[in-house]
């Protein structure tokens, strides 16, 4: 066990009224394996994410990643938790528009502080590269990729410091149906072969085949674990 | 990696606009600095070439030196007091050349001394400028008050008051022209404590400069000019940055949510700054430097080094300081906003 979700709870100010969005939340995630959180839109799943990946607070509970707890760890504590050792896919790929695909990874490398030289820098990229099957493109700017292109290399950004968890927020969103599939192949694959630890949150039923476990959330609570 | 440079390479068109602006305004603002300190040099470079030091006049005069008269025991006893001491005056008035042609020049008049020329009788020494116009060493100049003929027996550079060319004359001739043998003024170069003398009120070069109406109204007016376009090109930095930084809000909350520093944020930033405004200085420096060569000679037109290193540094400053004010807002990014935003 690498990542534990303790009895995590979140809830929101809304004027007078306090709004909960997660009601005590319990999740462990194990290197190589791939948790799938489904449920309905405002079902909790996103923010359990965010907060598991350090983005926003929780209003109560521990994340324990490694052993150490990161709800009371100092944002910069926080912060090198994030470049070091978690990954990340969004639902659109968030690329750096002026960066190519090769520095997109060059530039993770280097907020991870990675002690690699420069020339076995570029080999590693050219690895994971090879990896997403985007080799070919990696001097081409985000602007000249296609949708499914652009997450592919989102994911090999994701990985190229080899984190030891991968989180991913609806990362086949915004593609078809064919592209999704390949995508989940991929995360799937690399959760494997480099023993991450995965959670992803997706609407997508089809996508759920690719789960090690899948997580079922229902108003701020675990339904049911698969 | 120097994402920094990477965005300007990527985004020309944007920097260079940015670049052409901070050019404009610095180059606007060296030019009239030239003209400022020009102008400032037509109006008292007889004053502000002299060495530092404490001018006096009589109090009576409430700081209007031409009403000042140094009673003449009293100017006896300073320059018997202090060795390097000078009384010296300063009038405005006419020369006419041998076509009868009327020129307009401040003559000035002094005890022996290192910061003024000495000319005996019948002599005078002019500004330079006067030989531009035609008057040549050994010319015969007339005076409406002066019943002789002043001989012309050289010429200084930069010497100039009241935006007229100074007519250095002997004190007897002063007193022949003016009707009288009392100085306005005595100078005394700085040597460590400054002394007080009865009567007579003190200042230093600044101060005495300040006394001079005309002088301090024209560079009032030409500083206020300089320093309104140095906060409006501090204002354009912010502004510019502002917009540039709300454009890529999302752009730095997905790097903050992938564990980018803050500061590594701002370096980019600043980076940036730092390489527009000292291109578009170094540019602006260039052509200004070469508009003082290429100058028209009757242009007053002055812009030293000292100057273009001041307002260069002050360009910086004001840049640094307008585009961390309108950066404070990636601090407050937060990552989540920008990745619930879509995509950047």
């Amino acid at each position: 066990m690498i990542f534990k979700i303790d009895n995590v709870k979140k809830s929101y100010k809304n004027g007078e009224v306090t709004e909960e969005i997660l009601k005590g939340v319990n999740l462990i995630l194990r290197e190589g394996e791939l948790t799938s959180l489904v449920g309905a839109s405002g079902s909790g799943k996103s923010t359990l994410l965010t907060i598991a990946a350090g983005l926003q607070p929780a209003s109560d509970g521990q994340i324990i990643f490694e052993g150490k707890n990161l709800t009371s760890m100092n944002a910069e504590q926080v912060r090198k938790i994030r470049a070091h050792q978690f990954g990340f896919v969004f639902q659109f790929a968030h690329l750096v528009p002026f960066l190519t695909v090769e520095e997109q990874l060059l530039l993770m490398l280097d907020v991870s502080e990675s002690k690699l030289k420069i020339r076995e820098q570029k080999k590693e990229v050219d690895k994971i590269l090879k990896l997403v099957e985007m080799d070919h493109r990696k001097h081409a700017y985000p602007s000249s990729l296609s949708g499914g292109e652009k997450q592919r290399v989102a994911i090999a950004r994701a990985i190229i410091h080899r984190p030891k968890v991968l989180f991913a927020d609806e990362p086949t969103a915004s593609l078809d149906s064919k592209r999704s599939k390949d995508v989940m192949t991929l995360i799937s694959h690399l959760t494997k072969t480099l023993n991450i630890a995965t959670l992803i949150v997706t609407h997508d039923e089809e996508m759920l085949s690719f789960a090690d476990h899948i997580i079922k959330m229902s108003d701020g609570q675990i339904l049911q674990k698969v | 990696m120097n994402i920094a440079w990477k965005e300007m390479k990527k985004s020309k068109a944007k920097f260079m606009i940015l670049g052409s602006i901070v050019f404009l305004v610095s180059l606007l603002t060296f030019m009239i600095s030239g003209l400022a300190n020009g102008l400032s040099q037509e109006s008292a470079g007889l004053i502000k070439d002299l060495p530092a030091g404490q001018f006096y006049m009589t109090k009576e005069a409430d700081q209007t030196y031409s009403m000042s008269r140094v009673d003449r025991r009293i100017q006896k006893q300073i320059l018997s007091k202090e060795k390097d001491a000078t009384a010296f005056s300063i009038q405005m008035g006419f020369l006419n050349d041998g076509d009868g042609k009327q020129q307009s020049v401040a003559f000035v008049t002094a005890t022996s001394s290192k910061q003024f020329k000495n000319v005996e009788k019948g002599e005078i020494v002019l500004d330079k400028s006067m030989e531009d116009n035609g008057i040549k060493i050994g010319d015969a100049l007339t005076n409406n008050q002066y019943k002789g003929k002043f001989v012309v027996k050289g010429f200084v550079k930069h010497s100039k008051y009241s935006h007229a060319s100074v007519a250095y004359i002997s004190m007897e001739d002063y007193k022949e022209i003016y009707g009288t043998d009392e100085m306005q003024l005595i100078f005394i170069p700085e040597g460590g404590t400054v002394p007080t003398f009865s009567g007579m009120g003190s200042f230093s070069n600044q101060q005495f400069l300040n006394t001079i109406s005309s002088y301090k109204s024209e560079q009032m007016s030409l500083n206020m000019i300089i320093w309104f376009l140095v906060v409006i090109s501090g204002m354009l930095f912010a502004i510019f940055f502002y917009m540039m930084n709300v454009q890529k809000i999302g752009l730095y909350g997905i790097l903050k949510a992938i564990g980018v520093k803050t500061s590594s944020l701002f370096k980019i930033m600043w980076t940036q700054m730092v390489f527009i405004t000292v291109i578009a200085l170094s540019i602006a420096i260039f052509l200004s430097q070469i508009f003082t060569r290429v100058a028209p000679t009757g242009m007053p037109f002055s812009l030293t080094t000292e100057t273009t290193v001041q307002l260069s540094i002050v360009f910086l400053m004001i840049g640094f300081i307008g585009a961390t004010l309108s950066g404070l807002q990636i601090k407050s990014v937060q990552p989540l906003q920008a990745i619930q935003q879509g995509e950047v």
